[in-house]
């Protein structure tokens, strides 16, 4: 996996020994000791004396308003020692929170339910079985409602209104534009071609490993109320939880352990997390909380359901002239979307993709449904897998119209190298990219040419096989504070870097690592700007009292912020140590020149302290005027967002008998700048991949016409196990970020963006001699199967 | 979550005596396994209720079973039921068609039913669901091939029946409840993914 361009992945960054394993080190994950022992410590893992267990009860119905709840025969059931409903929460005016966009939510229902398994009631007990056996007993009288399931019905007068709680009755939620319409319309009335697919990004879930969860420890004699918490940004969830439940900032302390995964899910505050809280105010002792799978899938954060129709204008050579976007968003019974405040359709808009050409104009309408709520970023940064699905999957269509190679289209439509920074025309000014670079790896290694051949060979044959290109770029690392917060808070992110007297070093971020290997990768950081061998700095994260504040981990955004702020503090840092040798080694500053790991006097190598004697020095020979101490906190404000950008090619072989979809081949080159850690980033791409080839494939929360869910257990959401997983292919080129400190871009879920496209374009080039210009996914092989019929090819 | 279930087979009996139980929905309730009719409401109303246990959840359904319409000159009779769990973990309702005809020696019923199951069941999928309507089917069959054949030794074993324990449906041991016999029958379902089912996949 060495990237093109320098061994190993490294621009303008000098490589340091094994011994210090700054950049570009295979450096062993340093948390997998822990991780591989079964010595982790995930939410469920804290027990706390005295601990109680709390288990939800929730609606059957998607849509029903509740005559009564009878909680009698529950509350006798021995153990039992508290159930809460919405009319109980009401009275402490906690009915409702506000979610994460400008829209509120049902912490337990009160007057009617809006999507099946909301929470309705919650049950403490002594013990997690006395809990759920309660919640069994507890009796909920409904009285059904008409139920709205499909989006395009939202707006119909004859469907329901959801949401009575709201002034404006309607179940439109924003209508969101951006471009220059005038000019994209007039570039489609110009235009020899215009190629147009409707894609619907069906509704996923990411089924962390480890479900969502909660231990709220209020202390009546201290009032301090710890909450350990499955979350992706403690400090952001600290100040909701200040702000929505009026308890004093100082006296909450939001800890989270070893995170199990979050892809997103992990980022919205959910009910269960809420009535933890008011059950362990109210009961003084430590109220746990955890989700079943279901619940999970039912009930927490979704991602997609985009219903999109793209359209692309062009000439009869192929060049791209514009780009039309008209996008429904459902985003279920609340907007639960988590985004940056100024973006209600999230980053959608780079859609326009790796593609130059003047104009485009988006739009996106969001509505309610009797569904769960959400919309969260799915290992993307807000809304960018949608994006990038769209346009390659529009790309592909357009050559299919225009009967041109799709490596020949992309080539002929690219930004080039010499454009960046390029200004698309939805707004965003990316960072730097060489697409054909990527593009020519990729198909050097697939063996392209040869793929084309066999393809003809064997179509002649009747055997179907297609190849599918995503040449993807997405947008990461949220954000400049000029342009992104959430609830109100600015992106920004942030490192504190402390050295010990001799030497080492302890970190703390507000980034919170949930399986991407952060003890690693930000000691790397350390370890590369200060010569402090990676594996003499601890990494610390997910303690409020402790870390600095920050928003924390998801769209990709340690690396282009923490990380960033990680060297940015460990700068301030050797500024000061430059102080210190220069007293030490009795020469000028100005005289010094740093290596990885010590500063010497120019022309006289010998005379030289190590970053280890400086430090020891800091607390035992201080310079006259010199605080004491080697310590530097930093705020990072990114002056822009880093666009990673990859081709990824899938090959697939169907089967006509059964309509099965075999994944022979698949290629992932990505360029991410920098890389922090080679194989850190190669198990990004390989766990993104297969989470891809799940949604292309597999994937789909749905629902019946009552609102139903089908997908809410592993039985119907299915998981890929190695048995159904391709072997990946990786590579890398390298193309570093140029505002980045350290010329990295963040690289968790490029594989997730970009593969999807590659592996549905894969099947339907396979099935485009029969007429298929497009299959939604997830494309089982019963939809493939029912294609092949109808085409008369099934066998 | 809707499952269409069809189902034609033959009994050995005469096509009147087959109607005269087929519409009563106080011998025929009896034969579905786990309910219980429970007050007439009028000629054609009664109030009944159905326990069925799938995995660790009861489902305690309590409701209506309405005779839509009765054509005795073409023995064939519509049935509506509805009933909501009394712990409000869902409902459903059940749309019924049976129609008699006399074939060689015997009578040949034949059925159509529309199961419409809301809340935790109908998470389980309409293959878990059309599985189960089989099973019921196939007790109930039996049920009411005993008490056509002797009425009051099956009248006992009825009432020691304990609720049905499988992966099932209320409604659609009602729906099950108005076809009948076991021996050569012919089903098919159709279910919005169209799944099909045949009579001998039993649930373990």
């Amino acid at each position: 996996m060495a990237p093109e361009k320098t061994s190993p992945g490294l621009v303008d960054l000098e490589k340091t020994s094994p011994e210090i394993s700054g950049m570009g080190h295979k450096m062993k994950r340093k948390e997998d000791s822990r991780f591989t022992q079964g010595r982790g410590n995930y939410v469920d893992d804290v027990n706390l004396p005295h601990m109680v267990y709390g288990h939800m009860v929730r609606s059957p119905y998607a849509h029903a308003r509740i005559k009564s709840i009878n909680t009698e025969a529950a509350k006798k059931l021995p153990g039992v020692l508290a159930i809460i409903t919405g009319e109980d929460l009401a009275k402490a005016n906690l009915a409702w929170m506000p979610t994460l966009f400008f829209d509120k939510q049902m912490v337990l229902a009160t007057g009617k339910v809006l999507f099946q398994a909301q929470e309705v009631a919650f049950v403490v007990a002594e013990d997690r079985y006395v809990a759920a056996d309660a919640a069994e007993l507890v009796e909920v009288d409904y009285e059904e409602l008409p139920v709205l399931v499909d989006p395009h019905k939202a707006t119909d007068p004859s469907s329901p209104i959801l949401r009575e709680d709201r002034e404006e009755k309607s179940n439109h939620i924003f209508h969101w534009e951006v471009g220059d319409k005038q000019a994209t319309d007039k570039a489609f009335t110009d235009s020899a071609v215009n190629a147009k697919v409707h894609a619907v990004f069906q509704r996923c879930h990411p089924a962390p490993l480890e479900t969502c969860g909660c231990v709220a420890d209020f202390n009546k004699a201290t009032e301090r109320l710890t909450i350990y918490l499955t979350s992706q940004a403690p400090h952001a969830h600290r100040t909701l939880f200040a702000l929505v439940g009026g308890i004093p900032e100082q006296n909450i302390r939001v800890v989270s352990p070893d995170i199990g995964g979050g892809f997103g899910n992990k980022v919205p505050i959910y009910p269960g997390y809420v009535c933890a809280v008011v059950a362990s105010l109210t009961l003084g002792v430590p109220v746990k909380w955890i989700e079943t799978r279901s619940e999970n899938l039912q009930s927490t954060g979704f991602a997609r359901d985009y219903h999109m129709t793209a359209e692309l204008a062009a000439d009869k050579e192929g060049k791209i002239k514009a780009m039309r976007v008209k996008t429904l968003a459902d985003h279920g019974a609340f907007n639960a979307a988590a985004q940056p405040t100024k973006f209600p359709a999230g980053l959608f808009s780079v859609c326009t993709g790796s593609y130059d050409y003047p104009a485009a104009f988006c739009e996106v309408d969001g509505v309610y449904t009797n569904k769960a709520p959400g919309g969260i970023a799915y290992r993307c940064s807000f809304r960018i897998t949608e994006a990038a699905y769209l346009i390659e999957r529009a790309v592909d269509v357009l050559a299919l119209d225009l009967k041109m190679d799709p490596v020949e289209l992309r080539r002929k439509n690219f930004i080039q190298p010499n454009q960046f920074p390029y200004a698309t025309p939805l707004g965003w000014t990316y960072d730097s990219g060489d697409y054909e670079g990527a593009l020519d790896k990729a198909l050097k290694m697939v063996g392209y040419t040869e793929l084309r051949k066999e393809q003809e060979e064997k179509r002649k044959k009747g055997e179907l096989m297609g190849i599918g290109i995503s040449s993807f770029t997405e947008a990461v690392g949220a954000g400049p504070a000029h342009t992104f917060d959430i609830a109100g808070i600015k992106m920004f992110d942030s490192a504190e870097i402390r050295i010990h007297p001799t030497g080492k070093a302890i970190c703390r971020m507000g980034t919170k690592s949930q399986g991407q290997g952060h003890e690693t990768t930000y000691a790397q950081i350390v370890a590369q700007e200060l010569g402090i061998p990676a594996k003499d700095v601890i990494i610390e994260e997910g303690d409020t009292d402790t870390a600095p504040y920050g928003l924390g981990t998801y769209a990709s955004r340690s690396t282009p912020t923490s990380g960033a702020a990680t060297a940015m503090a460990a700068r301030k840092i050797r500024d000061k140590a430059r102080k210190i040798a220069a007293f030490l080694l009795e020469a000028s500053e100005e005289d010094l020149e740093w290596e990885p790991g010590k500063f010497f006097v120019k022309g006289a190598p010998g005379k030289a302290k190590t970053i280890q004697e400086i430090a020891f020095a800091a607390y035992t020979n201080i310079p006259p005027g010199l605080e004491a101490g080697l310590e530097a906190v930093n705020y990072y404000d990114p002056p822009n967002l880093t666009f990673p950008f990859g081709t990824y090619i899938a090959v697939v072989d169907i089967d006509k008998g059964t309509g099965e979809i075999k994944v022979r081949k698949f290629v992932a080159v990505d360029d991410c700048g920098n890389v922090i850690n080679p194989m850190i980033v190669e198990g990004q791409i390989h766990g993104g991949l297969t989470e891809g080839l799940a949604i292309a494939f597999m994937q789909q929360i749905d629902y019946d016409e009552n609102g139903n869910v089908s997908g809410g257990t592993f039985m119907d959401y299915l998981v890929p196990t190695a048995v159904e997983t391709p072997h990946w292919n990786t590579g890398l080129t390298c193309t570093p970020s140029p505002h980045h400190p350290f010329g990295a871009k963040g690289v968790g879920e490029s594989p997730n963006v970009g593969s999807p496209a590659a592996f549905v374009n894969a099947v339907v080039d396979a099935l485009s001699h029969l007429g298929v210009r497009h299959i939604d996914m997830p494309i089982t092989p019963w939809k493939v199967w029912n294609i092949l019929k109808e085409k008369g090819i099934a066998s | 979550m809707a499952v269409k279930i069809e189902k034609t087979f033959r009994v050995d009996e005469p096509i009147e005596k087959v109607w005269a139980f087929l519409k009563d929905p106080k011998k025929v309730g009896t034969c579905v396994p786990g309910a219980q009719i429970t007050e007439q409401v009028d000629e054609r109303t009664y109030k009944g209720a159905i326990k069925v246990k799938v995995g660790p959840s009861v489902t305690d359904y309590k409701g209506e079973v309405q005779i839509v319409r009765l054509d005795e000159a073409a023995h064939e009779i519509e049935i509506l039921g509805k009933g909501q769990d009394v712990r409000g973990k869902g409902s459903a309702s059940m749309k019924m068609t049976g129609k008699l005809q006399t074939v060689d020696g015997g009578t040949e019923v034949i059925n159509s039913s529309e199961l419409n199951v809301v809340g935790i069941l109908a998470q389980m999928g309409a293959r878990v669901i059309t599985e189960v309507s089989n099973i019921m089917f196939e007790q109930f069959v039996n049920n009411f091939r005993k008490q056509l054949q002797s009425p009051d030794a099956a009248q006992g074993e009825m009432a020691a029946a304990k609720p049905i324990s499988g992966v099932g449906l209320a409604f659609s041991a009602l729906k099950a409840s108005f076809s009948r016999h076991s021996g050569s029958e012919e089903t098919k379902s159709d279910t919005p993914d169209s799944t099909k089912t045949t009579d001998d996949s039993g649930v373990k």
